[in-house]
């Protein structure tokens, strides 16, 4: 599940730069929030359309496909900054101080092995779409508008080096963690067992009935 | 080392790391682009002047994935299904939804407990994940049930295992990542959920009823509303009907004649009544921020994992790892009934541990063929088939199954999400407490998945009209 | 030497040469060279030429609708109405345009050589509800057909809804498309045909060109007995393909008719006008485009008249 972990803040300097790339990062998933909006106001407008006036909304297909990277990948870094991608933590939920610290930087260390790699495939499927020589810059484009697809592709790699900042912020809380074997470390989600972290994704709906 | 071997020494490493605690998302695509190396390198013999470009075709290979998958019209129905139940909620369908169960049905033996497992499953009509309608229903139906005298743990497990049905009774996120996976019809799927879902509220209800009336001390009966007091409690849950007739016949047209358009387009008319709803009483543009943060949220995560995996999966293609399982299973001796019971309970307890879409995601690519190879193929006729049913049919069977499975997960420990969820909500509550209440919904689970493996018809009766 | 071959859907007569060529190769070269034949595990069919570029796998099918930005200069064989009447003349002209220098280039950008064409018939339409048998009636559907076909519905106010052949059923079936063209084969293969009541037998609008073709360095790096197997295997392939397409364009009607589905005949006033709008303008405005960009887009043009006319003269 997605959901709220506790991220601490102090004042140290991993602090500022954690809540400041915090503001890029909530606003991105905003961008996100917005898209899967405005795919629903698509939709009203191409069933008005066919249904009403026997005018369907030409491309719609095309305009979903290029939206949906926004919606789907846009704002993974605020996920990862919350510890909302989903996880097993059996093993981790059982560690506590140093070894803790020492096995999230590893797996935090390996998810930035991972995404510096993604960030060079996925700029190289941007790069293949794209050529400034061409008429809207498009060497690939959406079979029934044409709309150029390097938006669309460009959103991944964009997306994933606000994650690797991330990453990079995260690797160094745990590393400050476990140099200084803190035990309330700032800038990273804290662990908290599945069941603390289920109770701060239904504290979200608290309030609101 | 064949590719095949490959194949299983990578999905091995990836199961550790999933242990390990790495995030799913990334533990699969780590592993993936890892196996994909490994493979490329190995087709040059493992020179060392070639991983340089091993590695390079894999990354790029890889770096294919995340946006050549997600853009998809079919996938497009994710984000449309979250929105909607976080609009429903702000719209107060989740509240007037539970005050029409109670009035109407709470007269019955363990009234409050059958009229919850309603009221969830009318939620679950505009709700497309499970563990969020846990969450909402802990806060109403629980406190309502603790008042005239139920035991905490079972109210809790009446939400919990509840909350479930959300994932069987359309819209469904898990049923379209299932079509998606093995490219079937979404609509057809999301059909054959409907009666799978209500049979389980109905199994659940006569559990209810049952144990009401073997224990003592079980929560009474609710009784005393007039008749006009029921009727007032209708208009303000009437939203819900009109969602759920829209999205039905978006799938299908009961009258006959085309349906009215795509599951895409009845969800998204369906969220968009819900959002006129939710704007009339009240919401304002700071709640409309947090819904739209939370569906961004919940369908980034969903996403990251289902890029995740396919980077796992197109590794598992380059290996032909799939193929390869298919051939073993249909060339094991036993009955192919035996196989599919086998492979259920397998996926019962890899369930224990995992969450529901990812173990599926993680699965499928592997666990599906085999199915469809089982039954004899992925045409093959119902008369040559080896569970009597043609193979789109099997397909369609083999999904409300899995899914089934999959949310049966959801409850049981000592990874039961909505379990989780439920015990988060209220502070009176520890997860064991849930996980007490909760048990003896795993008899109706059982009892349901059985009679869905005995009579497939119960899932198939509604696709096959369409 | 073991090839990857990426395809997507599932064995059909659309793919039935290349599984000739791979049998043909492996025992040209008693077994050195063998190709392994992959629907859809390798690659998403429209990131085909992708994979070929990054060299992933070393042969693959597309078709050249799906991206005409990546391959402007054969979506000339995907004009409508460019009046190719048989896959023999199919095949003539669709090898003549992947010898042309511009296409080579334009191929080489992507790390490719064409190796064969995969001809198909004239696209007709399958539909659900009431035949559509009047160009009136084309006005507000949605059709499923890519490059210029799309582009001749579109003159006649069809709104062009494209998704790829692998999703064509679905979307047919949930009705994100009223009308699907595809050639006779897909519509078996993909299962349009199983969800359609009409099917339009003269419409003819023209076709989608599907080459297959080859990583260069992969092609390059081949032993001269590989690479002379697989030279010489491609006319084989090609004759093998038409002879088991005959056989299946032979049995439509049957198909046809156990499918319970109707055979429109459209007016030949119709069918007149259809052209007048929707053929030589968009094959002017289809040269003046790619010419605007740096294409020799007459002369490729005037390959596929020319080469058409002489491959009549030949029968
Ligand atoms: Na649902
Ligand atoms: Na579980």
């Amino acid at each position: 599940m997605a959901g709220g972990a506790s991220v601490l803040s102090d004042d140290s300097l991993l602090s500022r730069l954690d809540l400041g790339l915090q503001h890029v990062e909530r606003a991105m998933a905003l961008v996100s929030g917005i898209g899967a909006f405005l795919l629903m106001c698509l939709a009203v407008v191409s069933v008005t359309g066919r249904n009403g006036f026997n005018e369907p909304l030409p491309g719609y297909v095309d305009w979903i496909e290029t939206a949906m990277p926004l919606i789907a990948i846009f704002g993974i870094a605020y996920v990862q900054r919350l510890g909302g991608h989903i996880r097993m933590d059996i093993v981790v939920g059982a560690l506590k101080g140093r070894p803790l610290w020492l096995a999230e930087f590893i797996t935090t260390f390996a998810v930035l092995v991972l995404m510096v790699l993604l960030v060079w495939g996925s700029w190289a499927h941007f790069d293949r779409s794209f050529d400034m020589t061409r008429p809207m810059w498009s060497r690939d484009s959406t079979i029934d508008l044409g709309l150029p697809l390097w938006p669309a592709k460009l959103v991944v790699p964009v997306a994933f080096s606000v994650l690797c900042l991330r990453l990079v912020l995260q690797l160094w809380g745990y590393g400050r963690a476990f140099v200084l074997g803190l035990s309330e470390p700032v800038a990273v989600p804290l662990v908290m067992s599945a069941a603390e972290l289920a109770a701060a994704e239904a504290n979200q709906v608290k309030g609101h009935d | 080392m064949d590719n095949i071997e490959i194949g299983l020494w990578v999905t091995g490493g990836l199961l550790v790391l999933v242990v390990l605690g790495m995030r799913v998302a990334f533990a699969a695509a780590f592993a993936g682009l890892f196996g994909l190396i490994w493979i490329f390198w190995a087709r040059k013999g493992y020179d060392p002047s070639e991983f340089g470009w091993a590695l390079e075709v894999a990354v790029k290979t890889a770096g294919q994935v995340p946006h050549g998958k997600v853009a998809s019209q079919a996938l497009s129905l994710i984000p449309t299904f979250i929105l909607i139940g976080y609009l429903a909620y702000y719209a107060g369908l989740t509240r007037a939804l539970f005050e029409a169960a109670k009035r109407w049905i709470a007269w019955v033996p363990g009234g409050l407990a059958v009229s919850t497992v309603f009221a969830t499953a009318g939620f679950a009509a505009v709700s497309g994940a499970s563990v969020a309608t846990a969450a909402v229903f802990a806060r109403i139906a629980i406190p309502e049930m603790l008042k005239v005298g139920y035991d905490k743990r079972f109210a809790a497990g009446v939400v919990a295992a509840a909350g479930t049905l959300a994932s069987l009774i359309p819209p469904s996120a898990i049923l379209v990542i299932y079509a998606i996976i093995v490219e079937q019809d979404v609509g057809k799927l999301l059909l054959a959920g409907f009666i799978p879902g209500l049979f389980s509220a109905f199994v659940y209800m006569m559990l209810i009823i049952g144990l009401a009336l073997v224990l003592p001390n079980f929560g009474p009966p609710v009784r005393g509303f007039t008749w006009k007091e029921r009727f007032v409690s209708l208009p303000p849950a009437l939203p819900i009907v009109a969602v759920v007739v829209i999205i039905i016949f978006f799938v299908y047209n009961p009258f006959g004649g085309d349906a009215w358009g795509t599951p895409t387009e009845g969800g998204a008319i369906g969220a968009f009544i819900v959002f006129c709803m939710a704007v009339w009483r009240g919401m304002r543009f700071a709640e409309l921020k947090d819904a739209l943060i939370e569906t961004a949220k919940l369908s980034i995560m969903i996403f990251s994992i289902i890029w995740g995996v396919l980077i796992y999966v197109r590794f598992l293609g380059f290996a032909d790892l799939p193929s390869a399982f298919a051939d073993w299973i249909t060339s094991l001796h036993y009955s192919p009934m035996l196989i599919l019971v086998c492979i259920l309970l397998a996926y019962a307890v890899l369930g224990m541990f995992m969450d529901a879409i990812g173990m599926l995601l993680l699965t499928l690519p592997v666990v599906y063929p085999a199915v469809m190879a089982l039954n004899g193929g992925a045409m093959v006729a119902a008369e040559d088939s080896a569970f009597g049913m043609s193979g789109p049919m099997c397909a369609i069977w083999f999904g409300i199954l899995v899914v089934k499975m999959a949310e049966f997960c959801l409850i049981t420990p000592p990874i039961g999400l909505n379990c989780f969820v439920v015990a988060g909500v209220r502070d009176d509550l520890s997860v064991q407490d849930v996980f007490r209440g909760v048990t003896p919904f795993f008899i109706a689970d059982g009892v349901t998945i059985a009679l869905l493996v005995a009579f497939p018809a119960i899932v198939l009766w509604l696709p096959s009209m369409a | 030497t073991e090839w990857n071959v990426s395809v997507w859907g599932s064995r059909r007569a659309f793919t039935e040469h290349i599984h000739k060529l791979a049998d043909l190769v492996a025992e040209k070269t008693g077994g050195e060279f063998t190709m392994n034949i992959s629907y859809g595990g390798l690659s998403k069919n429209t990131e085909n030429l992708d994979g070929i570029s990054i060299g992933a796998f070393e042969m693959a099918q597309f078709c050249a609708g799906y991206h005409p930005d990546k391959n402007r200069a054969i979506t000339v064989l995907e004009l409508p109405f460019l009046g190719v009447n048989t896959l023999e003349e199919e095949v003539a002209v669709s090898h003549a345009v992947y010898d042309h220098p511009a296409v080579a280039e334009e191929m080489a950008q992507w790390n490719a050589k064409m190796l064969m064409t995969s001809p198909m018939p004239q696209y007709n339409l399958v539909g659900t509800g009431e035949p559509r048998d009047e160009l009136a009636e084309f006005d507000g559907m949605r059709v499923r057909a890519t490059g210029g076909l799309g582009e001749a519905f579109r003159a006649v106010g069809g709104v062009p809804t494209s998704v790829t052949s692998s999703e064509a059923y679905q979307a047919m079936e949930s009705g994100v498309v009223d009308t699907v063209a595809f050639a006779q084969h897909a519509h078996l293969s993909f299962g349009t045909i199983n969800t359609a009541t009409w099917w339009t037998a003269n419409l003819n609008p023209g076709t989608v060109n599907c080459p297959v073709v080859v990583n260069i360095d992969a092609y390059e790096s081949l032993t001269d007995a590989e690479r002379e197997a697989l030279d010489s295997s491609i006319d084989e392939a090609i004759a093998f393909y038409l002879e088991n397409y005959g056989e299946l364009l032979k049995q439509w009607d049957t198909v046809l008719a156990e499918k319970n589905v109707q055979k429109v005949m459209i007016a030949d006033e119709e069918l007149a006008r259809f052209q007048d709008i929707a053929g030589k303008p968009i094959h002017d405005e289809w040269i003046t485009s790619m010419s605007a960009q740096g294409l020799p887009a007459q002369e490729l043009y005037e390959l596929v008249v020319g080469t058409l006319k002489t491959a009549r003269a030949s029968n």
